[in-house]
């Protein structure tokens, strides 16, 4: 019999689970990840002559439901054309009949590790801002992103930040607005959730899709077919919750606010406001998208009133001092010199 | 998905037939997937000599064909791999305690195993973590599963007079040299560039048909075959 060594087995394991693409324009070059819908090689492309990520089922029949995600996958990705979305580049079948897409090679860590390194407010905003940037992006072109998480969003080498992941992605029915230069073309257009354009649909009532710890209250009860835009703005709240806390947000609205208040640092209290909208376990009492959440985190962020936070008129002066106090100081410097020269005088 | 193995039904489907025949080839498979993990469990695990671990090998696949103990099987309990561990652990505890471990399987059929060759593959996996015991004997199950998946299709190239196939797997993917490529496979089989490739995808193809087919036949349920199915090659088996 045949022996084969440790290094022989993990290679044929390797070997044996790797997509067999019907061109040659592509060389597979090793496994980089892989996740519950699907596996990514790091691939040569041999007519660019660049390194390229290729993203394949871990089903391994055209009809089947994996497959059919990775394919949303893909559409939803060439449909979202934004820096925080890794551009897709080509896509193809395998030689079983599978779907794959070619993608930008990102490298980096994803937010699971990279959110050590972030330990002041400015600098976990600033990723935090982009992310939500991008998912406000998405749901401007009708699409709910549905399964935001740390480990889905990835950080790269240059800082750029990149929200991943877009499987469990929903096609929001009706005419939603499309953000300039999006605009879907011929025969790729806005799927509805009925299962139109070669089985691209939404998952069917009563699935539950996400991940627990950042999946909003309806989509945990099973309603992800009607999981919209307040869903993934749960969701967001609960990514911003975790990097302050380190945990995975509850439903539970008085544990959130306590945990927030034990977070070292805390967050302020109109950021912790922003977070408990955000994580509100009525959908209509939320921001209505990423959008609205990203206007309120710009005022947060320039100082000015936020909507989720009703201050009193203290605080509303102290955050007015703090805003102008370059202002401020000038106007004591001027007065406290006029006592002296009156003074003086 | 890729189909389900259609041709083996699961091992303890197969154990519990009332045809003779079917149970004792569905003990052949069992031996067959499992004596090498036993034996390498036995010698690094149990610290049994070469001679004693043969012994308890040979006669734990006697015994469970003959008590049909086996037969207990709760997939609700454990993975059938982790509970042929168990009854292996408990086997040996009995025969020590009898200390009449040469005594068994006296006058049964003695399997006809490769101990010499397993026991020169003993040094390169006594490295091995030895901590997580499952673990050990689930990598040792999946040394032998692949083993016998390579050999089947090298025996399958050769009835087909399809040799090149397996050359193409063996030097690309057995045993590559360090410079090796699609281009110098080509040169050196006097075939196209595409011909290594579908070669290839081909003889992979096939070795994870094989592979599957073996692990199937391991496996106490459907269940724990789609999930091992998982495990090993990443993809989902259809029923």
């Amino acid at each position: 019999m045949t022996w084969l060594s440790n290094d022989l087995v993990q290679r044929l394991r390797d070997v044996a689970t790797r997509p067999e693409l019907a061109s040659d324009r592509y060389v597979i070059l090793r496994p980089i990840g892989r996740g519950g819908m699907g596996s990514v090689y790091a691939a040569h492309d041999e007519q660019l002559g660049r390194e390229v990520a290729i993203k394949v089922s871990n089903g391994a029949a055209p009809t089947d439901d994996l497959d059919r995600r990775l394919r949303q996958e893909a559409r939803v990705l060439a449909r979202l054309e934004h820096p925080g979305i890794v551009p897709v580049h080509d896509a193809g079948l395998l030689e079983d009949g599978r779907w794959f897409y070619v993608m930008k090679l990102v490298r980096g860590e994803t937010l699971a590790d990279h959110a050590v390194s972030l330990e002041h407010e400015a600098a976990r905003l600033v990723v935090f801002e982009r992310v939500a940037e991008t998912v406000a992006f998405a749901h401007a072109a009708g699409i709910v992103h549905r399964d935001l998480k740390p480990s889905n969003v990835m950080v790269g080498q240059f800082g750029e930040v990149l929200v991943l992941d877009w499987g469990v992605a929903r096609v929001l029915a009706g005419d939603a607005p499309s953000p300039s230069g999006t605009e879907p073309t011929q025969g790729q257009g806005r799927r509805s959730a009925s299962g139109e354009d070669g089985g691209w649909r939404g998952t069917a009532s009563g699935t539950r899709m996400g991940t627990s710890g950042f999946m909003a209250p309806e989509q945990a009860h099973g309603d992800s077919s009607n999981a919209g835009p307040p869903a993934d703005v749960y969701a967001l709240g609960a990514l911003l919750f975790w990097m302050w806390t380190g945990v995975a947000a509850s439903t539970d609205v008085d544990d959130t606010a306590r945990r927030l208040r034990a977070a070292i640092p805390a967050p302020s209290k109109r950021l912790a406001a922003i977070i408990r909208k955000c994580l509100s376990p009525v959908p209509s009492d939320r921001y209505a998208s990423a959008t609205e959440l990203v206007d309120d985190l710009a005022r947060y962020r320039r100082g000015s009133a936020v909507s989720a936070y009703h201050e009193t008129t203290i605080e509303q002066v102290g955050r007015w001092l703090i805003r102008y106090q370059t202002f401020v100081w000038l106007v004591i410097a001027y007065l406290v010199m006029r006592v002296a020269f009156a003074f003086l005088r | 998905m890729i189909p389900f193995p259609a041709t083996r039904r699961s091992v303890i489907e197969r154990i519990r037939a009332d045809d003779a025949d079917i149970r004792r080839a569905a003990f052949g498979d069992l031996a067959a997937g499992y004596w090498r993990p036993s034996y390498h469990y036995l010698r690094l695990h149990w610290r049994l000599a070469p001679e004693a671990a043969e012994d308890v090998v040979q006669a734990f696949f006697t015994a469970a064909f003959e008590k049909r103990y086996v037969e207990r099987y709760d997939p609700a309990k454990a993975k059938f791999r982790t509970f042929l561990r168990t009854c292996l652990d408990r086997f040996v505890q009995n025969t020590q305690k009898a200390e009449r471990a040469e005594k068994r399987g006296g006058g049964a059929d003695r399997l006809s195993l490769d101990f010499p060759g397993a026991e020169s593959a003993l040094a390169e996996i006594a490295s091995c973590d030895l901590r997580d015991l499952d673990r050990f004997f689930r990598d040792e199950m999946i040394r032998a599963l692949f083993e016998r998946a390579v050999d089947d299709l090298r025996r399958a190239c050769e009835q087909s007079g399809n040799s090149t196939l397996f050359r193409v797997f063996e030097r690309h993917d057995l045993a590559p040299a360090p410079d090796v490529s699609y281009a110098s496979l080509a040169r050196e089989l006097d075939v196209t560039v595409s011909q290594v490739t579908n070669y290839l995808h081909a003889a992979r193809r096939r070795f994870r048909e094989l592979a599957l087919g073996h692990l199937r036949s391991l496996c106490g349920t459907d269940e724990e075959f789609r999930l091992e199915a998982r495990e090993l090659f990443g993809m989902e088996v259809d029923s």
